[in-house]
């Protein structure tokens, strides 16, 4: 019995070992478990629901399914650059004659199109059982998606670089997807927030995504979200690039340290 | 097995023409580094909150190289020698820290891309790169498109690679239920697909079974150095497989090569004095040591031959044929039963310890 005891000690142990050399992904776990119960706390306040028809004027059900819908697009696109990045992999390709670019985009492009399915799908039970209404302006959300896809690629490659770094949890993607869930405008307005909290909603490109998204599959013109629109759009500018440059640095740096196949 | 290479493509040809720069060298390195920093957890500390020291290790040192156009070269070097390093500089992977180093006259820190359109890489273990969902034929699908082999004539160029390596009947199996063997094969095989005029081979039969290495040998040895052309580097740490296949071996230790010259020639290094290969029977990891330092005893290795029997192998290298006295002499007054007890030729594996102070696999 003690020594099945011991060796029960020994397999904890070695987990304790092991996950205490993740130190930012404990980090990330609990701030992960205190925003989640903050968001859902807030999606389950009336106040959640009498926001939705005042400031959008459409039912809280479609709110919801579009804010869902799109935020899928985003988490996939938020984790795409990461997922390629199978060490071994990563290596082949990189010896190869092919550039960062079509690396990024090539290893991307499949991810989309699986997510505009998943949208479908989410968008048709909310149009046959929910019996939500849809009238899309194409232009407009084709506008709104390549802007928000461009700025998730963007947090993307901060997040894969940072990865391919430092081997331990991904920060970006997790502080995102807090901010997606919390400031976002995906399950809730930020209006029903606190003002100290709703301001941060002002620095969130998500919260952008949202606002703009939703006016667009539900009839409403370009001009209602220009303000918006423009701002997401200045957000993209930056972020994608600035994700590249660093998603380069880091490739560079992990190259020059010889540590491209640890992880 | 019967080579082929009738892929014509034409523009794929002209633009590897365009490749081949006027230098009968396919590799050079001139005074090549690479030095690994990283912070290290403090080795005599076995815990969690042990602190962390800056380290340094020169993987590469100094290194002078050149392999010639067509050549079978052969790196041979223990574990830690610094051949994957070397490799991985010459594949454009790890950016050198001093020196120069060119691949088809092309320099490998800013003109990566032609160094990668004139090199096909296998990596010790490249099967790891592959999709293990996905069957052969599409991993090599893939690994075709992005190593710029035409669309039109793709399908024919990797049934003929596949046919090449002898997995041709595989071609369309899951590449999970590939054995070590086959796997290996294919990364070969995904090595070949663009038809570079120069291969990277590293360790290219670690792990494999005797009948399967010597499949891969003979094909690298007759069909791409002799047949084909093909500027080949093969790092290895066995050496009997340089031994027997390649035109010259390097011998690298410690980053740097150390003696560079045909298989014969390094055999022939160590030709001075004499080699006794003997078997004995329960000797004392003492009594090898004192052995080992006795008067005219230039190198000794020793290797367990048979730990029932208690039979251990000696392989002792003899400054000359006076001091054979002083060391059966040694046997008798320790009463150390002799097996058997025969002189050799002095081997390639004698001149690698001899340089490099170090016994070796197999």
């Amino acid at each position: 019995m003690l020594q099945e005891l011991d060796k029960v000690y020994y397999f904890m142990k070695r987990d304790i070992i092991s996950f205490s050399t993740y130190k930012t992904n404990i980090l990330l776990s609990i701030l992960s478990a205190f925003f989640g119960a903050l968001s859902y706390a807030f999606l389950g306040s009336n106040a959640s629901m009498q926001s939705v028809t005042q400031i959008y004027n459409i039912p809280f059900t479609t709110y919801l399914i579009i804010g869902l819908a799109f935020n899928t697009y985003l988490s996939q696109s938020l984790t795409l650059v990461q997922r390629t990045i199978n060490p071994w992999s990563l290596e082949e390709v990189l010896v190869s004659p092919t550039g960062l670019v079509t690396f990024i985009v090539g290893s991307s492009l499949w991810g989309f199109i699986w997510s505009t399915g998943v949208i479908a799908i989410y968008l048709a039970i909310g149009v046959f059982a929910f019996g939500m209404v849809l009238s899309v302006n194409i232009i407009g959300t084709v506008l709104v998606v390549g802007l928000g896809i461009g700025t998730f690629i963007g947090f993307s490659m901060i997040g894969a670089g940072i990865l391919i770094l430092t081997k331990q949890g991904d920060p970006v993607t997790t502080v995102i997807t807090i901010a997606t869930n919390l400031f976002g405008n995906v399950l809730f307005p930020p209006q029903v927030m606190p003002f100290q909290l709703r301001v941060i909603s002002f620095f969130v490109p998500q919260y952008y995504f949202f606002t703009c998204i939703r006016p667009m599959l539900t009839g409403q013109g370009l001009q209602t979200i220009f303000p918006d629109l423009l701002v997401l759009f200045v957000m993209c500018a930056i972020i994608l690039p600035l994700g590249y440059m660093i998603y380069s640095l880091c490739l560079r740096t992990a190259r020059k340290n010889g540590t491209l196949s640890w992880f | 097995m019967k080579l082929k290479y009738s892929f014509t493509e034409k523009s794929f040809l002209r633009e590897t023409e365009k490749l081949a720069a006027p230098n009968e060298n396919a590799i050079v390195a001139q005074n090549l580094t690479k030095l690994f920093k990283s912070r290290v957890r403090n080795a005599t500390q076995d815990s969690i909150f042990a602190r962390k020291e800056n380290k340094v290790v020169t993987a590469l040192d100094h290194l002078e190289l050149e392999i010639k156009r067509g050549e079978l070269f052969g790196l041979l070097g223990p574990n830690g020698a610094g051949k994957t390093t070397l490799v991985k500089v010459l594949c454009t992977l790890l950016p050198p820290d001093e020196g120069v180093a060119l691949v088809n006259g092309f320099n490998v820190v800013n003109q990566q891309m032609q160094v990668k359109r004139s090199i096909g890489t296998l990596f010790s273990i490249g099967e790891r790169g592959f999709f293990w969902r996905l069957t052969g034929y599409s991993n090599l699908e893939f690994f075709a498109a992005i190593n710029n082999v035409p669309r039109r004539g793709r399908r024919e160029r990797i049934m003929e690679v596949m046919e090449l390596v002898g997995l041709r009947d595989n071609a369309f199996e899951i590449f999970q239920k590939y054995s070590g063997g086959m796997k290996r094969k294919l990364a070969l095989a995904r090595a070949l697909l663009p038809d570079p005029p120069i291969l990277l081979l590293d360790e290219p039969t670690t792990g494999l079974d005797v009948s399967s290495s010597r499949n891969i040998r003979d094909f690298i040895k007759n069909n791409l150095s002799k047949k084909a052309g093909k500027t080949v580097l093969y790092t290895t740490h066995y050496i009997e497989e340089v031994s027997q296949m390649c035109d010259r071996v390097g011998i690298m230790n410690r980053g740097s090569i150390i003696a560079l010259d045909t298989p014969a020639a390094l055999k022939n290094m160590a030709k001075r004095g004499e080699v006794a290969e003997v078997v004995v029977k329960n000797m004392s990891d003492a009594q090898v040591n004192a052995l080992r330092s006795l008067d005219g005893v230039a190198g000794l290795t020793a290797e367990v031959q048979d730990t029932v029997l208690g039979q251990t192998r000696l392989r002792i290298r003899l400054e000359s044929v006076d001091a054979l006295r002083t060391v059966l002499d040694f046997f008798f007054n320790e009463k150390i039963k002799l097996i058997n007890f025969k002189q050799e030729e002095p081997t390639l594996e004698d001149a690698f310890i001899e340089l490099t102070g170090a016994g070796v696999g197999r």
